[in-house]
């Protein structure tokens, strides 16, 4: 009679039922002769029933688990978050395409439109509210090297008949503006004004345009943006015609 | 189209699923969400199922995964709170009544994966082999955890003097 001691894998799948009849008989007749052992092992197969046997009861059915619903519910939340990742896409394209076109404003919807205003603030008055009113260059050269930039070069306008009367400093949101006003003793006046290009590093195009009866004519150059503005009349044209051909 | 028999293999799992889930997770709502999450990945994941597979070993797998996973996030959570929370079990009432029987509080004190294995292969039927390939170990590591599991249960029932198990062992 063979007593070795079953295997671990026999005595669990003799309390499992998975033994063919021979092997069977065989733990069978080993735990026959070994009582201890035999006591847990039909505790094991008790206990195996008893968990059978306990855990067969139905739960209450949960239709939100039905493969279909979860197949549906996963393939709308798919679609919002695609839904999402669109909507986020569509943001950064609209932000990104209205930031670029917006990169000049700042002083107006259309280029040196500041310097237009300033233009209107003090030429229609001949000068009242000036920072500094002289007649003397080298005073205004200096007066706007200090406080504009260096290399800002000062139109000299004699033989056009225009000569400067005085300047004034605007706050700009592209840094600190100056506009020197000329005047020809006739009744018109010319505006050069000059600012820096802003932090956007805005240039402009050489360009002029007219607007509610002032003409401006605009460009950059040595890393300032340059306007002259002058009444949109024959003898302002013709001014502001000679303050650029002067300034270029 | 092969969905509607995915669907309808998948159906004939719930029950399963759930029992298991339930005496996972010890909880009715996180139950249900693991076996939501399972249903989900066995979804995605159905073309890369190997044929020989039995598609009860393969869900179960995927659940056992799930929970572990989640327990792990849990834990993580718990100790950057600078706090463990107890793992006492929150029993629906129902299942509240259940537990009263010694057998299955003795079950229900056991770890995770004692569970587990005893479901496995106590309840579901599961080969040793396949379970040994859920839990990513030897066959024999197997037969070593389910002596000790099995062995953890009879200790727990019968330590309660009122144990109906004791006198049906007579």
């Amino acid at each position: 009679m063979n007593l070795t001691p079953p295997s671990e894998h026999d005595i669990h799948a003799y309390v499992d039922g998975h033994l063919d009849d021979p092997r069977r008989s065989q733990v069978e007749r080993y735990l026959s002769r070994h009582a201890e052992q035999a006591d847990e092992v039909h505790g094991w197969r008790h206990d195996a029933q008893q968990l059978r046997t306990l855990l067969a009861g139905d739960l209450a059915p949960a239709p939100a688990l039905d493969p279909s619903r979860v197949r549906e519910r996963v393939r709308r939340r798919r679609f919002v978050r695609m839904g999402m990742a669109a909507g986020i896409v569509l943001c950064l394209f609209v932000g990104g395409i209205a930031g670029w076109a917006a990169r000049g404003i700042g002083s107006g919807d259309a280029p040196m439109a500041d310097a237009m205003q300033a233009y209107r603030l003090l030429a229609v008055d001949r000068g009242v509210g000036m920072d500094i009113t002289t007649g003397n260059e080298n005073d205004l050269r200096a007066w706007l090297s200090g406080r504009v930039g260096q290399d800002v070069r000062l139109p000299d306008l004699a033989d056009a008949g225009f000569r400067p009367i005085g300047g004034r400093l605007f706050a700009t949101n592209e840094g600190p503006a100056a506009m020197v006003l000329y005047d020809d003793g006739s009744g018109h006046t010319v505006s050069f004004y000059v600012r820096p290009p802003g932090p956007a590093r805005h240039f402009l195009p050489r360009g002029a345009r007219e607007d509610d009866g002032l003409l401006a004519n605009y460009w950059s150059e040595g890393g300032h943006n340059y306007a002259v503005v002058a009444v949109a009349d024959a003898a302002g044209r013709q001014a502001a015609e000679r303050v650029t051909g002067k300034a270029i | 189209m092969p969905t509607p028999n995915i669907d309808d293999d998948l159906r004939t799992m719930l029950p399963r699923l759930r029992r298991f889930a339930l005496w996972l997770a010890r909880d009715v709502h996180a139950a249900d969400d693991l076996v939501q999450s399972t249903i989900e990945r066995a979804l995605s994941r159905w073309k890369s199922r190997r044929e020989e597979e039995s598609l009860r070993a393969w869900l179960f797998a995927i659940l056992y995964r799930q929970f572990l996973d989640g327990k792990r996030r849990a834990t993580r959570y718990a100790q950057l709170l600078g706090s463990l929370s107890s793992d006492e079990p929150t029993w629906p009432s129902a299942e509240r009544v259940a537990v009263a029987h010694s057998t299955l509080a003795a079950f229900a004190a056991l770890s995770p994966e004692q569970r587990s294995l005893l479901i496995w292969v106590s309840v579901e039927g599961l080969s040793y082999q396949e379970v040994a390939d859920i839990l990513g170990v030897p066959i024999g590591t197997v037969m070593s955890r389910l002596s000790r599991a099995r062995r953890a249960l009879r200790q727990l029932g019968e330590g309660d003097p009122q144990s109906p198990s004791l006198r049906l062992l007579k």
